[in-house]
């Protein structure tokens, strides 16, 4: 019975009229012109979206490519883009989509069917390593693309995969018009970086590359050519311009913005953000926290195998961390509330699972949230024959005292700062604990390589708000379960559930039921904790008064994902801008 | 002429050095330039090695060393893991703006510190002496990171000078250039002025105490002319060592302030190579300091040189 | 009047050295001359201004000469809960007075140890050079260069992988000490071989070896003298400079980790643009910091001025 309403459900054709519906939401029709400048923390490293891996490229580079489908930031669902709808099979394996027609690149060329699978066979080329094209693997296959007609386009999946069309946003369409000879003569990886001249790079986003300045900034012109246009009529974007200029450490981003030479700053750090605050309302901007991010941040005990490693030291300690009544009891000392006070001024969220409050769609609203309790940590800790010596330190059933590292990450000022309130709160139960601040490679060695750590703390998320972005972190055997790498059985009965759980609700078609897999995930991860849950920061943005239709978001991109509706209100009395 | 040949030879054999212990510390160093990719769960990590593979980040350090050798006689000077691109053209555009500062900066620092250094000699705990000695106390005790943050919070807050940047967007002249540099040059020289102020006042202080000083005051030849035509020519020795080596550590700390407020030298290039493990970049930067250095102190030897013939210098 | 001068100098070398002294006093009576330890968090007052913090209902009297609950003797508290911050709390609570005089014994331990080796390094270095000059001069200012130039920030890392994670703090301020005085032999020696090259010029010294003086002796009597300037200068200028470096080895995983309190860890605390806008009080360690390396400036100073008097 479920199976069969799961798949009327995903039969169901999206109308065109959500295309038109989804553009008024909330947005204001606004009026043109205006620049708008954002501090970048690095300079972009390349312009092509095939090759680029972070955030500052992409950052740049979303502004001025389209996908088919879009991940709205401000719903966390996805909307029609260059795709005006599509059609998924009864087996959730097929997916039609429908192109919008009378679209053109920024440089006027047309863009259809053939753009589409040119872009893919880009992605998908084994020999390129696009960081994305891992995305577009269902079941270890790559996805099939064929072309049905002009503007119509089919895919295929090897599986069922439930997240469907959001594989298709910040997929950007290439202009085959431009690559497809560097593509066939083997030079696509070079082609698209900073000093290529604007007229040879196309996209089909809001913006066009206008100037790059080696070290300075980079300057993007509307895009003359672009699809959207807003109720009124008018064509989109507003703004005649974009800046990124590129301020390298945060305090000085802060006050460029204060300085009123920025007008929007994202991902401000806790801190910083109590300083903006007290110059709000007489400068001219406004400030806004968003709430928990995307970000969890972890304690991992090393749970590792450690055979042949010749890591004695740290195998010792593994029957402590292997404990779970000592995992629940660090879990228990941990005053995550003084982590929220102390390290994020109040601008965090505890967490006692890895989902934030942030994401909302999945995050499981019943999970235990216990407060912190010394005794209760000590009773656990007893239970599992610890006992206390003479000087009130923690000893183990063999007579070992608890003593061990936490790594950190030297890079992250919150996460050093993190581990010192947990370092003083498991003092409180007897545990030595020392600091030690690693930089973020030497970290990521020893993680991956070496296996030579005792405890790490860690951040993780900021990727899409759905559970397929986190199959690689919980699978025994994923590239990223940090704490225990390279398992190709589970360890625990829990840990296989928690296996068979992530794998189920990848395939599985109807929402609520994936939800409902996915919230016992969480109750598992939150009960035998693999990893302590600690506190997740929240998004913290900025942005002068003036500009309207602003809308940040906790998904990436944070406030420019609708750069496209940004305007300037009242542009005459704010003058140059 | 000929030990000037010599010393060419050695500097050269200095650099060949420096490139291949740098190639080997690298290496020895943890992680390389796609081990954070491995950190993102939607990355596989076979994409992670098949990059790997592909940069030659696999190879062993003899054949890295000899692909950037290679690259080097073509000119570029290996290639750019994170910009995708040859290494040269990306360091050389923000080497000239890192020299430009330096340059200034340098020139700054001792035209300031010679005058101020004679002074507190000429008057030995008097309280120019004494107010000048706890300036520099206080000026030494200053991270140059904080003092760097202190000068850009001056200029936010009276919204004097740019907050940071080299030139405003759109606009490029001379003007809008000496407004930008301000602020990094006087971070710089406040960060040097207490060393070098230091050994101008101890060097100069030595030699007042010299017989033919006294002879000279006793001759009554005016304090000002005694200072600058007969203590410091003596007193040029170790001060010219000090030169060449100044040159140095203000390249050092402007990569730190340019960073702080955002030039863009080297400094904040570096700090994300160096941080990203951006093999090439990182090397190609540690030559050009190390060229710089080497410049630096070969003038210094000529310079003392042509200061006492007597001296021969190897 | 040259009793009148020479006394003056030696004044000036008394204060120095009493202010000195006062100040590593101080540092290694921390634990009496502190209210708190420096690791001890109080969470209710994160940013605690200067002053008596929690004092309700009051009024909360400063009590000299107590015992604290661990029945260690201090040289003043108020009575819990309330609690005494003299210059202030940091972001957990800590007491930023105890924070800075144990904090002191690190780095002043450091800074001065590493000094003493670069200087000791770089003054036999600068002396051998200038003084025998030819290859022995090109190899060692070579040697200087080379060193200078090297990136160590990654034999840094590469070090700190190859060490256990756990170091103790006695151990890390050995290895701070080390490495920094190791690194930084170049400069010193530069100086110093600047001197010794006009110096062995000099007419006297000339004579001397004419008069068949031995090298020893010519080095001992004639030259060496004529660096104590420049090396001292030099000393006092290394140590704030070293205790700064600190910081940067801590930013490897090589510094004194938390919760060890350590100058330069206070100074980086300091160095935060949100902090220099809303917590005045931070700065007051990095205001106390200034008279001890002015402390050093001025005995170098006054050793140099005085040391025809005192015949060093």
């Amino acid at each position: 019975m479920t199976w069969v309403r799961a798949t009327l459900f995903a039969c169901v054709v999206l109308p065109a009229a959500a295309a038109a519906q989804n553009l008024a939401t909330a947005s204001e029709p606004g009026s043109r012109g205006g620049r708008l400048v954002c501090a970048q923390r690095a300079e972009p490293k390349t312009l092509n979206p095939v090759l680029a891996s972070d955030i500052a490229s992409r950052e740049v580079i979303h502004r001025m490519m389209g996908d088919l489908v879009h991940i709205n930031r401000g719903t966390h669902a996805t909307e029609p883009a260059l795709a005006t709808h599509w059609t998924i099979s009864p087996d959730g394996r097929r997916f039609t989509l429908r192109l919008r027609r009378g679209v053109r690149f920024s440089d006027g060329h047309p863009f259809d069917a053939d753009d589409v699978l040119f872009t893919f066979e880009v992605y998908l080329d084994p020999q390129l390593h696009s960081p994305q094209r891992d995305l577009l693997m269902v079941a270890g296959k790559p996805l099939s693309v064929r072309k049905q007609d002009s503007h119509t386009v089919v895919f295929e999946t090897a599986a069922p995969y439930a997240p469907a069309e959001r594989l298709f946003d910040s997929i950007a369409m290439l202009p085959r018009h431009l690559l497809e000879k560097p593509y066939r003569e083997g030079r696509l990886a070079k082609v698209w970086n900073l000093n290529t001249p604007p007229a040879e790079i196309a996209g089909l986003g809001p913006f066009r590359l206008k100037e790059y300045a080696a070290g300075q900034h980079v300057v993007l012109e509307r895009n003359p050519y672009y699809w959207k246009v807003d109720r009124a009529g008018t064509r989109l974007p507003y703004l005649d311009a974009l800046l990124f200029v590129f301020v390298s450490g945060e305090d000085a981003q802060i006050m460029r913005f204060e300085a009123g030479e920025t007008d929007v700053i994202g991902r401000v750090g806790a801190r910083n953000f109590a300083a903006l605050e007290k110059g709000q309302g007489g400068r001219g901007y406004a400030l806004r926290d968003l709430g928990p991010s995307l970000e969890y941040n972890f304690l991992a005990f090393n749970l590792n195998d450690l055979a042949g490693r010749n890591l004695p030291r740290v195998e010792a300690r593994q029957a402590w961390f292997r404990e779970e009544r000592f995992r629940q009891a660090v879990s228990a000392a941990v005053d995550r509330e003084a982590i929220v006070k102390l390290v994020y001024g109040g601008h965090g969220t505890a967490l006692w699972g890895h989902v934030t409050p942030g994401n909302r769609n999945w995050v499981h609203p019943g999970l235990a949230t216990p407060p912190r309790s010394l005794d209760r940590a000590r009773g656990l800790l007893k239970s599992a024959g610890y006992s206390w010596d003479g000087q009130g330190t923690l000893v183990d059933p063999g007579g070992s005292k608890v003593e061990f590292t936490i790594a950190a990450s030297s890079s992250s000022a919150e996460r050093g700062q993190i581990a010192a309130v947990v370092q003083e709160d498991l003092r409180q139960v007897g545990m030595r604990v020392r600091v030690v601040p690693l930089e973020f490679r030497a970290l990521l060695d020893r993680l991956f390589q070496s296996r030579d750590f005792d405890a790490v703390l860690l951040g993780l998320g900021g990727g899409d708000a759905d559970p397929a972005a986190e199959m690689n972190v919980w699978l025994s055997g994923g590239g990223t379960h940090l704490w225990d790498l390279g398992r190709t059985r589970p360890a625990t009965p829990w840990e296989a559930e928690i296996d068979s759980l992530m794998n189920r609700q990848l395939i599985t078609m109807r929402v609520a039921e994936r939800k409902r897999l996915y919230a016992r995930v969480q109750e598992l991860v939150g009960a035998y904790l693999p990893v302590v849950p600690l506190a997740s920061p929240h998004v913290l943005v900025g942005a002068k008064t003036g500009l309207g239709n602003f809308r940040p978001a906790v998904l990436d991109h944070y406030t420019l994902w609708n750069v496209e509706e940004l305007y300037w209100r009242g542009r005459a009395a704010a003058g140059s801008r | 002429m000929p030990w000037l040949i010599r010393r060419l030879a050695h500097a050269a054999l200095v650099l060949f050095g420096v490139s291949v212990l740098s190639f080997a510390f690298l290496e020895l160093a943890p992680g390389d330039y796609l081990s954070e990719m491995r950190l993102d769960p939607r990355i596989a990590p076979e994409t992670v090695a098949a990059l790997r593979a592909r940069h030659g980040l696999d190879q062993p350090l003899p054949v890295k060393y000899a692909r950037w050798v290679a690259s080097a006689a073509r000119g570029d000077l290996g290639f750019s893991f994170a910009y995708n691109t040859p290494a040269a053209p990306l360091v050389w555009t923000r080497a000239r703006n890192t020299l430009v500062l330096t340059m200034a900066a340098t020139l700054a620092a001792w035209l300031i510190a010679i005058p101020l250094g004679l002074w507190f000699a000429a008057r030995r705990g008097g309280w120019a002496d004494r107010a000048g000695a706890a300036g520099l106390a206080a000026l030494v005790s200053i991270p140059d990171l904080l003092l760097a943050l202190l000068l850009l919070m001056f200029a936010v807050r009276t919204r004097a000078l740019p907050a940071g940047g080299m030139f405003t967007p759109g606009e490029a002249g001379i003007l809008d250039l000496a407004a930008h540099m301000l602020l990094p040059v006087a971070a710089l020289v406040l960060g040097a002025l207490p060393v070098l102020v230091r050994h101008v006042r101890a060097a100069v202080a030595e030699t007042l105490q010299a017989p033919f000083i006294e002879a000279a005051r006793a001759h009554g030849i005016p304090t000002v002319r005694l200072l600058w035509r007969h203590a410091l020519p003596a007193a040029a020795n170790p001060l010219i060592s000090l030169f060449g080596f100044s040159v140095g550590t203000l390249l050092s700390a402007s990569l730190l302030v340019e960073v702080v407020m955002s030039w863009p030298g080297l400094g904040p290039l570096l700090v994300e190579a160096i941080l990203a493990r951006d093999l090439f970049v990182v090397i190609d930067g540690v030559l050009f300091s190390a060229v710089f250095l080497i410049a630096g102190n070969l003038l210094a030897d000529v310079l003392l040189y042509v200061a006492d013939p007597r001296i021969r210098t190897t | 009047m040259w009793l009148i001068r020479a006394s003056v100098r030696r004044r000036g070398l008394v204060a120095a050295l009493a202010l000195l002294g006062a100040v590593h006093g101080a540092v290694l009576l921390a634990g009496f001359l502190a209210p708190y330890d420096p690791a001890e968090q109080d969470r209710r007052h994160p940013y605690a201004p200067p002053g008596v913090a929690g004092c309700e209902p009051g009024p909360c009297p400063v009590r000299w000469f107590v015992r604290d609950a661990a029945g260690r003797p201090r040289l003043f508290a108020v009575d819990a809960p309330a609690r005494i911050f003299v210059l202030g709390s940091d972001q957990y609570g800590r007491d930023q007075l105890a924070r800075l005089l144990h904090g002191g014994r690190v780095s002043l331990a450091a800074g001065l140890l590493a000094a003493a080796l670069s200087l000791g390094l770089g003054w036999i270095a600068g002396a051998v050079a200038g003084y025998r000059g030819g290859w022995l001069d090109a190899v060692l200012m070579r040697a200087s260069e080379f060193f200078v130039a090297l990136p160590w920030l990654y034999l840094l890392f590469a070090v700190r992988a190859f060490l256990p994670l756990e170091v103790p703090p006695e151990t890390a301020l050995l290895l701070i000490a080390a490495i920094i005085g190791l690194a930084g032999w170049a400069r010193p020696a530069r100086l110093v071989r600047g001197v010794v090259l006009s110096a062995k010029e000099r007419g006297y010294v000339l004579a001397a070896r004419g008069f068949g003086a031995s090298h020893f002796h010519i080095l001992r009597r004639h030259v060496l003298p004529q660096t104590v300037g420049v090396a001292l200068t030099q000393a006092a200028l290394l140590v704030p400079q070293y205790v700064l470096a600190e910081v940067t080895l801590s930013f490897l995983g090589l510094g004194v980790g938390e919760p060890v309190a350590s100058w330069g860890n206070m100074l980086a605390a300091l160095a935060q643009y949100h902090v220099l806008v809303s917590y005045w009080w931070m700065v007051l360690p990095g205001v106390a910091m200034v008279p001890v390396f002015l402390g050093y400036l001025s005995l170098a100073g006054a050793v140099i001025e005085s040391r025809d008097s005192i015949g060093l």
